[in-house]
């Protein structure tokens, strides 16, 4: 007996062994900056007192700054807009894809993981590439005047510039709201799909009855994981517009790097990001707990 | 009547093959419009009309990035980037995949759930306060100091994925590498590390290519541009190269040429670690 408790005592301190060193790190990186931003958005952190000292609390006035900012509400906007922009796409357009590359012909499997390429490419880059083609004498405009269309200054006017960068963001997520998406159908037995065919289901009842009640779970989670990725995007903004032209394609990510690094108002930065967390966190909590669900 | 459902069958197959290769045709023509411009030379670059492939076929964009030396040592940091973010999270978080598929803890509930949410977490959330902690005990511009950071996303991601292969090894495999006397470290390195090999790969890649791809850490953390990686140099060489479209494409091929070729040798294992990571726990 006595063997017994120290035996799974040493297993006990064996398995902290293996997890805590990866824990403590992530503590370290990740905790400890994270509750260092809420104090650092409650003082008035900046380039003249960053080395000196001297900045004080101010309680929630970078908050209540940023709320009564013009621009920072446009910044709000732009995120929202361009967040559900992207996700009605990618996910309408992800799942048509999924159905049709879930069916089994010679092409599906090879087809669908080329069309994962968009995704793997570095973000900088699809920047750069939505920079070129989506310029005055760009391909898109070049295909445009093929149909007979003046295509408009797409980067230079602020009407213009968000759609283009929906645009390119959905060239990415689209291929990953597919590839999640499939792995869902391929999680429903065919067994189903078979009764009902037997019963003279025909497939857009089999759509309606089967796919999209048995799909709820994962269609779920893909659409808030796709709020969760979308949402932070930083890097194409960056490089394609630099949140320009008049902040109309400017986000939260992007609006608080200036903040931080271009004007070097850390305390503001950082309340940027306290906001973009709050969204993120009401989200995430909803993803968690559906996760846990589909553990049980 | 066999026949029959076989001839349609074989129609219905050619119908969706080409629909297919029309899709793939689609979303792979920007990644072929970056290559063709990268070919260009200046002149057809700011020719009047747009051609859609090279008319004259030069390296010259090439090699107009290839013989800067700013560009070559971007390359190499880019290389250090993912390579360091590929240790630091093989170091750190196979082993916890390991001692959370494996063993049965208190609090490890607790331990899964700081792994999921650290996941994600975005750079932009911790940029500032990191920027001001690595500037307050000077771990800024070191070729470290970008893939410690990045590595706190990598390290949940390496645990959330791996741990359902730990978990699947049977248990008979632990009792047998114990019955041999090898120690639980031996053991894990030895016999359970061999079992989840197709994990670790897939660990391997996702890593680096986070590392790779990094732009905002990497662009904050190192002011000076012989630190930074391709990424974070873009601007510089966009305002190098002006218009020269042909230069900047041949940078950005360059910059994914590694991301394919990893993608067109490694591709299950890369499909497979995104299902796994995003999806399921």
């Amino acid at each position: 007996m006595k063997k017994m408790t120290s035996m799974s005592a040493r297993k006990t301190r064996e398995a902290y062994c293996f997890i805590l060193p990866a824990f403590i790190y992530i503590l370290f990186v990740l905790g400890y900056p994270l509750v260092y931003n809420v104090y650092l958005s409650l003082r008035d952190v900046d380039v003249k007192n960053l080395t000196k000292g001297g900045d004080v609390f101010i309680g929630l006035k970078n908050y209540v700054d940023l709320f009564g900012n013009a621009t920072f509400r446009l910044v709000i906007r732009n995120t929202f807009i361009f967040t559900i922009a992207c996700l009605v796409f990618q996910f309408t357009i992800g799942f048509a894809l999924a159905l049709f590359f879930y069916q089994r012909f010679r092409l599906s499997g090879p087809v669908r993981g080329l069309l994962l390429v968009s995704y793997m490419i570095p973000m900088s880059v699809t920047g750069l590439l939505g920079k070129n083609i989506f310029s005055n004498a760009g391909l898109i405009n070049n295909l445009l005047a093929k149909i007979g269309i003046a295509g408009p200054e797409w980067l230079v006017n602020t009407s213009t510039a968000l759609i283009a960068v929906i645009i390119m963001n959905c060239w990415v997520g689209i291929p990953f709201n597919m590839l999640l998406l499939i792995s869902g159908l391929t999680s429903i037995s065919n067994d189903v799909y078979e009764s009902a065919s037997i019963d003279g289901a025909n497939w857009i009842q089999r759509f309606t009855h089967i796919t999209l009640p048995l799909m709820k779970g994962s269609m779920m989670s893909v659409l808030m994981l796709g709020f969760i990725y979308t949402f932070r995007a930083f890097d194409l903004m960056y490089i394609m517009t630099a949140g320009g032209p008049l902040n109309s394609t400017d986000v939260l990510g992007t609006y608080s790097y200036m903040l931080s690094f271009t004007q070097y108002k850390f305390s503001q930065g950082s309340a940027v990001a306290m906001v973009l967390f709050a969204c993120l966190f009401v989200v995430g909590l909803f993803y968690l707990r559906l996760i846990a669900k589909e553990d049980d | 009547m066999k026949q029959m459902t076989g001839k349609k069958e074989a129609r219905r197959d050619l119908r969706n093959c080409i629909i297919a290769v029309v899709l793939a045709f689609i979303f792979l023509f920007p990644v072929y419009w970056m290559i063709q411009i990268s070919f260009k030379s200046d002149a057809e670059t700011f020719g009047k009309i747009l051609s859609y492939y090279p008319r004259e076929f030069t390296f010259a964009p090439w090699l107009v990035n290839l013989q800067d030396k700013t560009f070559l040592l971007s390359l190499r940091n880019s290389f250090i980037n993912g390579f360091l973010t590929m240790g630091i999270t093989l170091l750190l978080g196979v082993p916890a995949a390991y001692g959370m598929g494996r063993y049965r803890v208190r609090g490890s509930s607790v331990f899964l759930l700081v792994f999921l949410v650290s996941q994600m977490l975005p750079a932009s959330l911790t940029l500032t306060p990191m920027y001001l902690i690595f500037n307050k005990i000077n771990f800024l511009g070191t070729h470290f100091t970008a893939p410690v950071a990045i590595a706190a996303a990598s390290i949940p991601f390496a645990v959330i994925t791996l741990r359902p292969y730990f978990k699947s090894i049977p248990v008979a495999l632990d009792e047998a590498a114990r019955l041999d006397g090898c120690g639980s470290f031996r053991a894990f390195v030895s016999v359970m590390l061999p079992a989840v090999k197709t994990g670790i790969v897939t660990i391997v890649v996702i890593s680096f290519l986070n590392g790779w791809n990094d732009l905002v850490y990497s662009m904050t953390f190192n002011v000076g541009e012989t630190m930074r990686p391709l990424t974070a140099n873009i601007y510089k060489f966009q305002n190098a190269y002006g218009t020269k479209w042909n230069c900047i494409m041949a940078y950005g091929t360059i910059l994914v040429l590694p991301v394919i070729l990893l993608f067109v040798f490694l591709q299950k294992y890369i499909v497979g670690g995104l299902v796994a990571g995003a999806v399921k726990d």
